[in-house]
């Protein structure tokens, strides 16, 4: 269904709006179209490839900024409305929704059947499903329930021609076919439009408690963070932050050098022991201060821990994503944050411990030192990173920066591989180019 | 033929006259996998390293010899079927555990590795491989990476892909390239996420690095027994709706009860219809309190018993029945045709009373193994291939089976993979251009017709005339 409205551009369903800075990418101003079915958004992308145009698909907008600048940019595809829940049965713990729902809509009409999609990206009023799964960024709780491509069970695309495919299925269990929706999480919309997604859903713990435990150390912080990891307990999530994450965020009423959030569900038995184990591992691992967190404080400080840096009062200059084997993760934050540094920037960080993310943040305190020197820093962070065995990839910087600086991390020789793809799925290079590893 | 002595020449050449098999009578052993196919290579190629496989994947392009990779041979939809003519990559010699990095939970293991060895091997470091296909004393990683394998713990747990980390692979020009690393989030493209599953058709798999899991602190077995499949069906529905996701949940019906007291006499109560067996594991209190609540769910059901238990040999008795029951069909039908299909969790009851009655209408009785918790249904279509026709009428009850799945929103197989049993039904599911999407995954990792060519996608030809013969050629001791 088209309505043709025309007003702000997200009402404007269906017509082309003006070049208009609410849907800038990298300072490109391109023209919008949003659109509210699958219809609609096939005959976009159909009229797109056939007029050359280079078109970036848009969900709410939160992490417009991941990527390389767009070599070209002439429309986008606002998918906003395209977010109706299709199907939910709360019985068959799965659900399949457009991709433009956000995802705080999602988890509301979720948790009325106390379950939920265990997926938290930063800003979830605004972030939609499908661009969660594109940048395949997730928060604190992939810790238990891994990563965000883990709970796609079937996905509906359009490709770059404007043909719908289908791949995967509805149910938990599916060896039917390629497992084609892996290629769209976290592939940026370079291969194709992810208009519908079926998840696999969990369901809420019985109760929920979570400690905040104070350290005097990095190292200290996250050996007790492994120590977790290592022990009987599963914990929900499991984040190690610093001070100065603390004190931009106020994450939580718990003051410390480096902090630890362990987030623990579970009945009432297990939840009782599950916090005596890591009460205990915190304090056999030095801890200065452990304590729970009431409920509200604790939905808080996940909510303020997951959108960190990318909400507007943390906006930090300069943002990385780092993903390491679990045990060298204090390695780099050390190497990394207490180093020191080409530029004056302050760094901060954030670690999803056991799983191996370490989310690097640089603020300028005074003026914004010369591109060179920031993007300096980057490749000093990377290196460090590389030295371990892990990837760095930059999620933001200011947009001169970009210009010599590649957002991505190298991916070797299997670039040939994903070259071939791109000409596979979209010879014209409709889709986002220019912004994805190595030019795609 | 010259051509095909040449070849043989290089293979011998690049991993030594004992490991390229090729007489007549010796490939017989490789004519097989689980499935119901047959197909005779040329030559089975035994290589030790990832450049022995490149080297053979090079000689066979230049000679236009396709190429089939194999583990163990277990299979069940003939992914391991050789391509006539062509040259079997065996990987059985490549079983080394390259590396246990016990902090941060990493295996660095070869195809070949027999999946329950790795678990053995990092047992005394309270770790495990998660993935537990009931194969998995004899097949391997390979072969669960390629068919992205389940197991009955893979409902909390998730499947093979939810496991691998990273790999190394042959691509079809000879390359060695690493798809993946040890870290849990990757760049570019997951190539890694759509080599798993791709049943031997995209890359030869050659290192896998792999996840394990730590051991629970306590583990628990519940069988309930009822009367009817039905309230066992509703158990399960029950025991999900009540937020429960246990590490197993499993299910057979009379037909399946029958057989395995057969044969290992289980001890079930006379008049039983349906066994659940449920396994919870993590804390102690979660494994008490979530065991007390699915007992409580039972009883609403009316079991005919409920039994518990939690050291390790009393719950291995619990499971022996279900163990045991693949091996016990034979002792009802002289073949069966096990199908593997996914449908909704809450279809169960409908599904399986449908199956009832096809197999009233036929007159094959149907014997259904479930990993029910992830409505993964295992229905065996029982007959003898001596009686003319039977054959083809038990693949045909097989496919309607299939296509009942997909009709109330599952899919066509839940772990066993398409292959050569089911590339006719993919249409079922999908569409031509979805179809023609996945086939495009070919020319991206430039493989041609080199890798198993013919499978996975339709061919056109009619489901029951692609089969031979429907023998399973499982061992007593099998289960699935
Ligand atoms: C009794 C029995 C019980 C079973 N139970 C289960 C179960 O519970 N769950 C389940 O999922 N499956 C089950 N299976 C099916 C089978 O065991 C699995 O599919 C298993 O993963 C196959 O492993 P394999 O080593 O035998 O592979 P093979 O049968 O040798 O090969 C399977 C496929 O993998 C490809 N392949 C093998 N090695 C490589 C490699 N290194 N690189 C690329 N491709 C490769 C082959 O080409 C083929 O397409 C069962 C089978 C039997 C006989």
């Amino acid at each position: 269904m088209v309505e043709r409205v025309f007003q702000r551009p997200a009402d404007a369903l269906g017509e082309i709006t003006n070049h208009n800075d609410a849907y800038s990418i990298d300072g490109l101003q391109p023209t919008a179209v949003c659109l509210s079915d699958l219809q609609g958004l096939s005959d976009a992308l159909s009229e797109a490839a056939k007029d050359g145009l280079a078109v970036a698909p848009w969900g709410g907008g939160t992490r417009a900024a991941i990527g390389n600048r767009p070599a070209r940019l002439d429309r986008i595809l606002d998918l906003s409305r395209l977010s109706r829940i299709v199907h939910y049965n709360p019985a068959d713990l799965t659900a399949t929704v457009e991709a433009g729902i956000s995802v705080a809509e999602l988890q509301r009409h979720l948790a009325e059947q106390g379950q939920f999609l265990a997926i938290d990206p930063p800003l979830p009023d605004r972030a939609t499903v499908g661009g969660t799964l594109a940048v395949g960024g997730s928060g604190p709780t992939k810790w238990q329930f891994g990563h965000p491509r883990d709970l796609v069970l079937g996905m509906k695309v359009v490709q770059a021609d404007g043909t719908v495919v289908s791949s995967g299925g509805q149910v938990v269990k599916n060896v039917s076919g390629y497992d084609m929706a892996r290629l769209h999480v976290g592939g940026l919309g370079t291969l194709g439009v992810i208009a519908e997604v079926s998840f696999k859903l969990t369901p809420l713990p019985q109760g929920e408690a979570t400690l905040v435990a104070a350290f005097d150390s990095t190292t200290r912080c996250l050996a007790a963070g492994l120590a977790v990891f290592h022990s009987v307990v599963t914990p929900l999530a499991l984040a190690a932050y610093d001070a100065a994450v603390d004190e931009r965020a106020h994450v939580a009423p718990v003051k410390g050098h480096h902090l630890l959030a362990v987030r623990l569900g579970g009945r009432p038995l297990t939840l009782q022991r599950a916090l005596r184990e890591c009460r205990s591992l915190c304090h056999q691992g030095g801890a200065t201060t452990v304590e729970a967190l009431g409920e509200a404080d604790a939905v808080a400080a996940w909510r303020k821990l997951a959108d960190f840096g990318w909400d507007e009062a943390t906006a930090p200059l300069m943002s990385a994503r780092a993903s390491v084997p679990p045990t060298k993760l204090a390695e780099i934050v050390e190497t990394i944050a207490n180093g020191d540094s080409p530029a004056a920037l302050r760094c901060e960080t954030l670690c999803h411990v056991g799983y191996g993310t370490a989310l690097i943040h640089w603020f300028a305190d005074g003026p914004e030192p010369p591109t060179h020197a920031i993007a300096e820093v980057a490749t000093r962070a990377r290196k460090a990173v590389h030295a371990v065995g892990g990837r760095m990839n930059i999620e933001r910087c200011p947009l001169p920066v970009k210009a010599g600086l590649d957002m991505w991390d190298q991916v070797g020789e299997p670039i040939a591989i994903m070259r071939r793809l791109k000409e596979q799925y979209d010879p014209g290079n409709v889709l986002n180019p220019g912004r994805f590893v190595g030019g795609i | 033929m010259t051509d095909q002595n040449s070849l043989i020449t290089e293979l011998k050449a690049i991993v030594g006259d004992t490991y390229v098999v090729h007489e007549p009578d010796d490939l017989i052993v490789y004519e097989y996998d689980g499935s119901v196919d047959k197909g005779l290579p040329l030559a089975v190629v035994l290589p030790d390293s990832a450049q022995d496989v490149s080297l053979v994947v090079n000689a066979a392009r230049t000679h236009r010899a396709p190429i089939v990779a194999r583990g163990a041979g277990t299979g069940l939809s003939g992914g391991a079927v050789a391509s006539e003519g062509g040259i079997v990559i065996a990987l059985t010699r490549m079983t080394r555990i390259l590396e246990v990095d016990v902090e941060n939970r990493i295996a660095v293991v070869e195809p070949g590795l027999v999946n329950l060895e790795l678990s053995n091997a990092v047992s005394g470091h309270g770790l495990y491989f998660a993935p537990d296909p009931s194969s998995q004393k004899v097949c391997t990683i390979g072969g669960n990476v390629a068919e992205n394998a389940g197991g009955p713990h893979c409902l909390a747990y998730g499947v093979t892909t939810n496991h691998v980390l990273g790999m190394e692979v042959v691509l079809a020009d000879g390359s060695i390239q690493w798809l993946g690393d040890r870290t849990r989030e990757s760049t570019g493209y997951d190539l890694r996420g759509v080599l798993v599953g791709s049943e031997g058709t995209l890359a030869i798999v050659t290192k896998v690095i792999l996840r394990l899991l730590k051991k629970p602190e306590a583990v628990k077995t519940l069988l309930a027994v009822f009367k009817e499949l039905d309230d066992a069906s509703a158990a399960v529905s029950g025991i999900i709706g009540a937020g429960i996701v246990p590490a197993a949940l499993e299910m057979m019906d009379d037909l399946c009860i029958e057989a395995a007291e057969a044969s290992v006499h289980a001890g079930y109560p006379d008049g039983a219809g349906a066994v659940l067996l449920v396994e919870v594991d993590g804390l102690s209190e979660a494994v008490e309190e979530e065991s007390e609540e699915i007992q409580r769910i039972c009883r609403q059901f009316g079991p005919m018993e409920i039994r518990t238990a939690t050291d390790a040999g009393e719950r291995e008795r619990l499971w022996a029945g279900r163990k045991g029951v693949l091996g016990a069909l034979g002792r009802l039908a002289p073949n069966y045709y096990l199908v593997d299909g996914t449908i909704p969790r809450t279809k169960l009851v409908e599904v399986l009373a449908r199956i009832k009655e096809m197999s009233v209408e036929s007159g094959f009785p149907i014997a259904n193994l479930l990993h029910a918790g992830d409505g993964n249904l295992h229905p065996s279509v029982l007959f003898d291939e001596r009686k003319p026709g039977d054959t083809k009428k038990a693949l045909e009850i097989g496919g309607r089976i299939l296509e009942l799945c997909v009709e109330v929103g599952g899919v066509l197989s839940g772990e066993h993979g398409i292959g050569l049993e089911k590339q006719e039904y993919m249409p079922l599911m999908f569409s031509e251009a979805d179809m023609n999407a996945m086939a495009r995954l070919k020319p991206a990792f430039a493989t041609g017709d080199l890798f198993n060519p013919g499978k996975v996608f339709p061919t056109g030809a009619s489901c029951a005339d692609v089969f031979q013969a429907a023998v399973s050629k499982v061992g007593p001791g099998a289960w699935i």
